[in-house]
């Protein structure tokens, strides 16, 4: 209806009008005024049940009916709050948990980038031979790299028909000085259209604009981004101040929009600076002019009307055309060179909405997996909540009956259920929500460890996860609450009930039966994840890397960042060795530019002397650290042969090298073969070493990965100088010598920044976060599901046990024994839990399977795992049915029999 | 409901024929509920009784359907009273019921006229 709805007052104004009217008219044929008055009145009937109809006519009935359901609901729930405590907060846990978890899921699988018109974007990465140098930070494969050189860009962007704009970016960490304060912080270097193209606006001054590129070293100009303007600046007037980088004077011309951080999902750089700057920003490399330097990622906005085909095929011609006037620049112009680097090329084009991010791909298998936890504890939460309403229901036999009797349809009864069902289902979304955005600040900070970096995922919930724990919620309040209401569809309740009570069949019996083998199985297939990834956390912690890790304090110190031009770098350097050597409780110093079992690699392939490659063209990488003359000694690496580095082999003395044992393997014969050969890069003469002395195999790159093949030189004989990490081995307690270590390089430089200062263990632990998160997750929900199970099992079968009083009193009457009797119940219990797990044990293992690159030294069939879940999960169904069935047992046969 | 306990020959009203019954009241001229009650209660020689609860309630309904419509007015001898008017729509509607109604009553008087042939099979 359009017009407003008439009022119950108005409909009663017109009652009483015609009451008048009709008394006058009485009264007019001759009546007295009250016996006119009382007539009218008589004939009319009964005026409130008019008026009550009115009020119902048109009106949503429904709601009224709504409101009596909840209201009743409530009353229900109050008069039993354990039951109403433990549902909400079953419900709460499992939809607070996959709340949180869906939500960085969100962040980082589905959100969008926070720029204007995402789906136009799109991203570039290319296949083909790269010879040179190769920078990356991870989310390249084979065929699909997704760095370019700067060159390469320009042509890219300046000779394309097909987009709108094309953007470059790199990360970098820079030595940020204000007011005399330095630190390291991530900045990123952009080009000069970057902001323009991705829309993004300034929220104080002005953003780059194409301009800003110029020539190399010659726009000294910075954009901070708006969260380290925040937290770092307070939002202090920064329009035109200096900002040191490295030593040199930046100008502060901006500040981005809140919530953009960058191209790259993952990238949190606090400073903005132009690409062209590069060579200032990173003084050791110089990658502007290098065709043949591959470090900066694009993203391209299509042209109106373009789709990322057409773009693909346009710009992959231009690619090829690029590709082959650049191959005249190459060292290696042999024609299978050619042929990797022309024939083979190709540009892809892929939808960038999301844009790249070598940080998604890392955390999208784990947040996969997690969130498939937390949906089998919501599925773990429903059967329970199921079970319990079912109980409840059960009890309440008698009320739905009477409610029968007294005209109630098979409709209304199934909303009431339906009604408080949903009610349990809010309150518990309504106490998850509650609960999931502190649960996620926790897993956060959890899964940032020490880094002081700005987290890349947010706390706040949005609208998406939101709809998400809303859908959650109504799909899991329909099915639990539909359970009972299955059992209550029948208006002939009570002589169903009697007949299943008496034969112990029937769909009421099944269906126990049922919940009691899920909750099982859910709660096995949780344990036993649990289970695989403790253990897979266990192995990985215990790994011996081949040196010890204990008293290990470590470092990063990079002069350049503090604006040390780059030939004094290697003395500042040596003078922190040696002050650091000095230290009281200081055992040894040493340092590397390629840090220890933190996911860096410095590799490349090498020439050596003695050693004619075995296959014709072999491609063999090793990784290649410049250390300290201490750094060996420091780690505790064992010698196998020759010598380790000493004082003696000094920038100006004869360039020496010490291979490891998997060296020796691939190019010599034994070790001692190795001493006195020779070894350098190809084409790097310069780089010439002979090898002095062979040491032991260590893990480099992560616990997790193999030794492989290494090339330690010193840093003093090294091409250029390099920021390095130092290695501290102590006698004194960590904290101690962290703060003597603060102190030592402050007195060298106080502008030189200890950066990262932790130790080797919090280092591992950082290295293997993934693994931790998903592990404690894993027991988070283990532990849940267990108890989750103990719960359920025991209300569902305290229930059913009750039901079978008359059953056990005539066995007893018989002559049965207690404590067969109790045999009995437990076993039956044991006997379905058995079912259960013998259906679940299978699924489980494909499940583990599928995660199998996740564990670490154990089988995704570990049978310990798999045989201590299934006695857990049994202790807990034969505890959860022994407790009823005692209870029955102990009861007199004869009040037993007189139960019903 | 009510039954007044006097009128024992009186007859209740089909549902929906109050309706028509309505309709047609008001084809003379505007008026409000307590008229229409008489007039009906009048017109039949006092056989249907008005439950004048349900004549309301049926007002409300056609004015939803927008078959009358309705306006407060003064009756007249200085009452306040709502008056109902009827619609072009009402008007058709009436030509339509009216219609129905005759053919209704010709086939259950055809039926009720030839009961003794066919009657008991049934």
């Amino acid at each position: 209806m359009v017009r407003r709805k008439r009022s119950d007052e108005d409909f009663a104004e017109e009652i009483q009008a015609h009451l008048q009217l009709e008394a006058d008219e009485l009264k007019s044929e001759g009546m007295g005024e009250d016996e006119a008055r009382r007539r009218a009145r008589v004939e009319f009937g009964n005026v409130r049940g008019v008026e009550e109809r009115f009020h119902l006519r048109g009106r949503v009935a429904w709601f009224d009916n709504l409101v009596r359901d909840v209201r009743y609901g409530v009353r229900g729930a109050l008069r039993n709050p354990g039951f109403a405590f433990v549902a909400v907060l079953t419900l709460a846990l499992a939809i607070g948990a996959t709340t949180a978890i869906f939500s960085l899921l969100d962040q980082a699988l589905l959100r969008a980038l926070p720029v204007r018109d995402p789906e136009r974007l799109v991203l570039l990465n290319s296949a083909g031979g790269h010879p040179g140098h190769w920078h990356s930070e991870g989310g390249s494969r084979p065929g699909h790299m997704y760095e370019f050189s700067y060159p390469m860009y320009r042509d890219l962007r300046d000779k394309n028909t097909v987009l709108r704009g094309l953007v470059a970016s790199a990360p970098v960490e820079i030595g940020a000085t204000w007011n005399n304060r330095g630190e390291v912080i991530p900045a990123e270097l952009v080009s000069g259209n970057y902001f323009q193209t991705l829309g993004v606006r300034p929220a104080v001054g002005r953003l780059f604009v194409p301009s800003d590129e110029t020539a190399p070293g010659a726009n000294p100009v910075a954009v901070l981004s708006f969260d380290y303007w925040k937290t770092h600046l307070s939002e202090a007037p920064v329009l035109g101040r200096t900002l040191l980088i490295n030593g040199t004077s930046f100008t502060v011309v901006g500040v981005a929009a809140p919530g953009f951080h960058s191209a790259v999902w993952g990238r949190m750089p606090a400073v903005f600076v132009p690409l062209t700057m590069q060579g200032v920003v990173e003084p050791e490399w110089s990658y502007l002019k290098d065709h043949r330097a591959y470090w900066i990622d694009l993203a391209g906005r299509l042209e109106d009307g373009v789709s990322a085909k057409q773009a693909e095929a346009s710009l992959n011609a231009l690619y090829l055309a690029l590709r082959r006037a650049e191959f005249p620049l190459q060292t290696d112009q042999s024609e299978k060179e050619r042929k990797g680097f022309i024939d083979n090329a190709r540009l892809h084009v892929e939808a960038g909405a999301h844009g790249f991010s070598p940080l998604r791909g890392d955390v999208e298998k784990p947040l996969t997996i997690v969130m498939g936890m937390a949906v089998l504890l919501v599925g773990m939460a429903i059967v329970n909540v199921a079970s319990l309403l079912l109980v409840r229901a059960a009890v309440r036999a008698r009320e739905f009956s009477v409610r029968y009797s007294l005209g109630a349809t098979s409709g209304q009864i199934l909303r009431q259920l339906l009604v408080e069902g949903m009610l349990l289902g809010l309150g518990g979304a309504a106490l998850g929500l509650l609960l999931a955005p502190r649960a996620l600040h926790l897993l956060i900070q959890w899964m940032a460890g020490r880094s002081a970096d700005e987290p890349v995922f947010s706390s706040s919930l949005d609208w998406r996860v939101l709809a998400f724990a809303a859908a959650a919620t109504m799909g899991a309040s329909l099915l639990f609450s539909l359970a009972p209401a299955v059992q209550f569809w029948n208006p002939r309740l009570m002589e169903v009930l009697r007949q299943q009570s008496v034969t112990g069949a029937g769909s009421a019996v099944r269906f126990r039966r049922a919940c009691v083998a899920l909750q099982i199985g859910f709660s096995l297939a949780l344990i036993i994840g649990a289970g695989l990834f403790v253990r897979t956390i266990e192995n990985l912690r215990r790994v011996d890397p081949g040196f010890a890790t204990d008293r290990l304090v470590q470092f990063d110190l990079s002069p350049e960042m503090a604006g040390y031009a780059l030939a004094a770098v290697p003395a500042v350097e040596q003078r922190a060795l040696d002050a650091l050597a000095a230290l009281p409780g200081v055992k040894a110093v040493g340092a590397t530019n390629d840090a220890d079992l933190a996911g860096d690699d410095h590799s490349g392939d090498v020439k050596v002397s003695g050693y004619a490659a075995k296959p014709e063209d072999e491609e063999f990488d090793v990784e290649l650290p410049w250390v300290s003359d201490g750094y060996l000694q420091t780690l505790g690496i064992p010698l196998v042969t020759g010598r380790y580095f000493s004082a003696s082999d000094t920038a100006s003395s004869t360039k020496v090298a010490i291979v490891n044992e998997s060296f020796v393997r691939h190019y010599f014969a034994n070790p001692g073969a190795a001493l006195g050969q020779h070894v350098s890069r190809p084409a790097r003469p310069a780089t010439d070493a002979v090898i002095v002395g062979v040491v032991r195999d260590v893990k480099h790159t992560s616990v997790r990965d193999p030794a492989t093949a290494t090339c330690y030189t010193l840093f003093t004989q090294a091409e250029k100088p390099n920021g390095l990490r130092f290695y501290l081995r102590t006698w004194q307690a960590p904290d101690a010598a962290m703060q003597s270590i603060r102190s030592a390089v402050g007195a060298i430089d106080p502008k030189l920044v200890v950066a990262d200062l932790g130790t080797m263990a919090e280092q591992i632990d950082d290295s293997i976060s993934s693994e931790r998160t998903i592990g404690l997750l894993a027991m988070a929900f283990g532990v849940l599901a267990t108890v989750l199970a103990g719960i359920g099992l025991y209300g569902i079968l305290a229930y059913s046990t009750a039901q079978r009083t008359r059953e056990i009193g005539v066995r007893m009457a018989l002559g049965a024994q207690r404590g067969s009797l109790v045999g009995l119940i437990v076993r039956e219990v044991l006997i379905l839990a058995g079912g259960s797990i013998v259906v679940t044990v299978p699924l489980a293992m494909l499940a583990s399977r599928a995660l199998r690159s996740e564990l670490f030294g154990i089988s995704f069939a570990d049978p310990g795992v798999y045989a201590g879940g299934i006695v857990l999960i049994g202790l807990v169904a034969g505890l959860a049915a022994y407790i009823p069935a005692r209870r029955a047992a102990s009861v007199n046969p004869v009040d037993a029999l007189r139960a019903e | 409901m009510t039954t007044p306990k006097s009128n024992d020959d009186r007859i209740a009203l089909l549902q929906g024929t109050l309706d028509l019954l309505i309709l047609k009241t008001l084809m003379m001229g505007s008026c409000h509920g307590q008229g229409i009650a008489r007039i009906i209660q009048r017109q039949s020689e006092e056989v249907f009784f008005v439950d004048h609860g349900s004549l309301y309630l049926a007002l409300q309904r056609l004015e939803d359907k927008k078959w009358i419509s309705a306006k407060w007015g003064v009756s007249e001898n200085n009452r306040k009273a709502r008056y109902y008017t009827l619609t072009a729509k009402g008007r058709a509607q009436l030509l339509e019921k009216t219609s129905e109604w005759e053919k209704l009553t010709r086939a259950v008087g055809l039926i009720l006229g030839g009961a003794g042939t066919g009657g008991e099979e049934a």
